[in-house]
């Protein structure tokens, strides 16, 4: 009973990871950077979360999701324009990694400077102790609430790509950057729409996971690898494919940490080694 | 009224120089073709147009407007509408939203969604498919339609008999007439030159970046065509 | 006029010069500023070695602290386990490292670009939280080096700076030895367009291989060395990040795919360093955040970094491994001029650009 706990519960914070790794998975499509501050950014929604609970103590943080996402957002939409937007047309694809790196360095050390190397940690009350069962099975009450939201921004953002105008203008974009030209778009504003997404994305997953797990400006790194596992255990840019990559790797992960407390993201680590060995093009593969 | 104006046109790739002093104009109601061999810049020529090449020199005016160093995002405004060569349809969109994608600047006129379809019935039965599943011909109807969707002045065509079979080819040229009714003015670029002089007004031959021949379509006979094409 | 490498420009007074000044160094100038010229001098070695392997042979490494940290466990255990004093072991440090890079490169070698600088990273994180977990390895506390003590301590800075200044020496000119040779040719080919090159019969994979290898076993015998001299190590530090941080910032900001840019990168590196800490006391964090600014300045405005604006000033490359196309064939005259069609490599003519 309790292995089968720990994989519901696997599969629940697996939504979470995928939602950590969806947001990389959009601009790995759209724009094939890989943006290397992404851990950070949902570390600084995290703190964020932390500096508006601490301005408005009586609000239950799974309130604040939406202003930290909207703030999240304007912060995508200004990396993009003012840094990414210059490196994204040049023909190196190293420049907006090393550049996005340097990002990810200045924001860390920023963060240890603003909020101290503490570990923090984001209280949700009762609602994160609270279980649920179904017959024997008991299952946390907060993870089926992110496994809820995680399916719902998944559906939601798959939404907006294939039945919408911009969505349409952005996988036009992907395909081809110059041609959009010819019918009046411009390509940077579109890149600058989509960061901001993903980076609203991104700061949902932080402040859910800070709620679960306590944070500190170093985590960014291990979120970084979360995500981008993620994105290339579920093949690269499909979105449907990360979520099953993250539910693998949230499987792995508690299924490690019952066998082996102090391993940390260890297994989840080995699995996406394995998974590049054995099948380097996604385990999740899922036509987009 | 001259639609488009032309004057003296260099453009570059880089440092290196693929049009020297190109002068052409395209009458209102009228069709222009271009024509040359392979790398003569025809191509070069219709994207210098649109805005897609950044180093250009020169004078380009457009229904009276200068439109030398404008960007493409602008001029895509203005009534000047391209067929890429090689199509450069958008695999992660079906034909129909291929179509809609060029209706973003749609001006007032004739054409729409259902007038496409029109002008091109196979493609509103393919209209949910990928673009990679249709044939060559249908691929060129969605580039045409896509183009037509914003109801442009002037339509700039790309090579768009290339790699098609003859009857496809003359399926395609006859929608063109029915494009010219409604009031577009069309530039042909082609290698092929008898279907290019036998659907235009007036012919100019690129070799190498210089417009080496320019008349009347009816005028110009064989031999004179293939000095001017081959610069032999 | 045969075709090839082009004469680098390095006179031999300054080699000889700058080979007494080492030697003397010692004598001549404190503990402490030794040691900060051995970290500079490591420092240097790695940072070539990165640039060996982005600048050269397009593989860009966010996980190269794990050869660091291999290289210092290696030595420490086998100084530990064998009882002789640490640098008489120093080549398992780079034996450790090259026979795992070779392993490592096989499942790596797969996911390309941006993939691949990722997946060297959550491979380093792996081996971090293995070390750590492995009591017999010293877990999370790491271990100290008793060994040390087989050395006679007066001798143990001098002996560390000699090392250093030794490895830099190797790294900097082997590095001009391995890109001047058939298979530097191979590797910049295989930088500047990996599918041309594969088209005329470059084996991409090899050529990058021999550099990861090269690579990996380069930061561990400076890694070795780095935490010889602190007789500490633990994974926290071993395998920190922040060694490929520095790497990268060095590389970017002095010149990348330039054999002088990390010397010049390593330069600002330093001088930035204490100029921030010593100078205007900033804490450790914002000398970083200073540096990361730098380095994206550099991205954005310099992304060939400061060498090539110095070589005009300094009077040309130091250490060039351009190449020449062969002279053509000069009909008119008697002499024939066979010699400038000598090999395949020579044809392939001058690289473009300054590298």
């Amino acid at each position: 009973m309790i292995w089968v706990e720990t994989i519901v519960n696997g599969v629940l914070y697996g939504g979470l990871y995928g939602l950590l790794g969806v947001g990389l998975a959009l601009i790995v499509g759209v724009m094939r950077v890989v943006n290397l501050s992404h851990g950070e950014f949902i570390v600084l929604s995290a703190f964020i979360g932390v500096s508006l609970l601490g301005v408005f103590p009586w609000i239950h943080p799974l309130v604040l999701l939406l202003p930290v996402a909207v703030i999240a957002f304007g912060l995508g939409f200004a990396l993009q324009a003012v840094l990414i937007n210059r490196v994204v047309t040049r023909p190196d694809p190293f420049a907006a990694i090393l550049l996005t790196f340097g990002v990810a360095v200045v924001m860390r050390n920023l963060m240890v400077e603003v909020y101290g190397a503490d570990l923090r940690h984001l209280q949700a009350g009762r609602l994160a102790q609270a279980s649920t069962g179904i017959g024997d099975l008991h299952v946390g009450v907060l993870p089926l609430l992110i496994l809820a939201l995680s399916i719902a921004l998944f559906t939601a953002l798959q939404l907006l790509l294939t039945r919408t105008r911009f969505g349409r203008i952005v996988r036009a974009t992907a395909d081809h950057r110059d041609v959009v030209r010819l019918m009046g778009v411009n390509p940077g504003r579109v890149y600058n729409l989509v960061m901001g997404l993903s980076l609203a994305l991104a700061s949902v997953a932080g402040m859910l996971l800070a709620i679960r797990a306590s944070f500190s400006p170093y985590s960014g790194v291990e979120r970084l690898l979360v995500a981008f596992e993620v994105v290339v255990l579920g093949g690269l840019g499909s979105f449907w494919g990360a979520m099953f990559g993250g539910i693998a790797l949230g499987v792995a992960e508690l299924v490690g940490l019952r066998l082996d407390p102090n391993a940390g993201p260890l297994y989840a680590h080995l699995l996406f080694l394995v998974g590049v060995l054995l099948r380097p093009n996604g385990l999740f593969r899922v036509r987009a | 009224m001259t639609l488009l104006d032309v004057q003296a046109l260099d453009a570059f790739y880089g440092d290196f120089q693929a049009l020297f002093g190109v002068s052409l104009h395209v009458e209102a109601g009228e069709t222009v073709a271009l024509i040359g061999a392979n790398g003569a810049g025809k191509t070069t020529f219709l994207r210098s147009l649109v805005g897609l090449i950044d180093h250009r020199r020169g004078d380009i005016r457009f229904a009276g407007e200068s439109i030398t160093g404008e960007p493409a995002e602008r001029i895509s405004r203005l009534g000047l509408s391209l067929v890429p060569e090689g199509r450069l349809l958008f695999p992660s969109l079906n034909v129909e939203e291929n179509l809609l994608m060029g209706a973003l600047n749609q001006r007032p006129g004739a054409w729409n969604l259902a007038r496409v379809y029109q002008l091109f019935p196979i493609l509103r039965e393919r209209r949910r498919q990928s673009p990679n599943a249709l044939s060559g011909g249908q691929q060129h109807m969605v580039a045409i339609g896509r183009a037509l969707m914003s109801n442009p002045k002037l339509l700039l065509c790309d090579e768009i008999s290339l790699g098609l079979a003859p009857l496809v080819v003359d399926q395609i040229y006859e929608s063109l007439g029915h494009i010219r009714a409604e009031g577009a003015s069309i530039v042909l670029v082609e290698q092929d030159v008898k279907r290019a002089a036998g659907a235009a007004d007036r012919v100019y031959c690129l070799l190498k970046g210089r417009v080496t021949l320019h008349g009347q379509a009816r005028g110009l006979g064989l031999e004179q065509l293939s000095r001017a094409y081959f610069g032999t | 006029m045969s075709g090839g490498p082009r004469r680098g420009y390095v006179p031999w007074s300054i080699v000889a010069l700058g080979g007494l000044a080492i030697v003397a160094a010692p004598w001549v100038i404190g503990e402490g500023a030794l040691r900060f010229l051995s970290e500079a001098m490591l420092m240097l070695a790695m940072a070539q070695m990165w640039n060996l392997l982005a600048g050269y042979a397009g593989l860009v490494s966010m996980g190269q602290q794990v050869f660091v940290g291999l290289g210092a466990y290696s030595l420490f255990f086998a100084s530990i386990s064998l009882n002789i004093a640490p640098f008489w072991v120093l080549p398992v440090a780079p034996l450790v490292c090259a026979v795992v890079a070779a392993i490592v490169a096989l499942f790596m070698f797969r996911l390309r670009e941006a993939y691949f600088a990722i997946g060297t990273w959550v491979f380093s994180e792996v081996v971090s939280l293995l070390v750590s977990k492995t009591d017999r390895l010293g877990g999370e506390r790491g271990v100290g080096l008793p060994t040390a003590r087989l050395i006679d301590p007066r001798w143990l800075e001098p002996l560390t700076f000699w090392i250093s200044a030794a490895i830099a020496i190797a790294a900097v000119f082997g590095t001009y030895a391995l890109l001047r040779s058939r298979v530097g040719l191979g590797l910049m080919t295989v930088r500047d367009n990996d599918v041309a090159a594969a088209s005329i019969g470059v084996d991409v994979w090899r050529n990058r291989f021999i550099a990861f290898v090269i690579a990996a076993a380069g930061c561990g015998l400076a890694g070795a060395v780095s935490f010889t001299a602190t007789l500490y190590v633990a994974p926290g530090f071993a395998f920190d990040p922040n060694w490929v941080v520095a790497m990268m910032i060095i590389v970017i900001i002095g010149g990348i795919g330039t054999l002088e840019g990390p010397i010049v990168g390593v330069i600002i590196y330093f001088a930035l360093r204490e100029a921030l800490t010593v100078f205007f006391g900033l804490s450790a964090g914002w000398y970083l955040i200073g540096l990361g600014i730098v380095a994206i300045a550099a991205i954005l405005f310099e992304p060939d970094g400061l060498w090539p604006l110095l070589r005009g000033h300094l009077g040309g490359d130091w250490l060039s491994v351009r190449r020449e196309p062969p002279a053509p064939p000069r009909i008119a005259t008697v002499t024939p001029a066979v010699e400038g069609v000598r090999s395949s490599a020579s044809g392939l003519g001058a690289t473009p650009g300054d590298r």
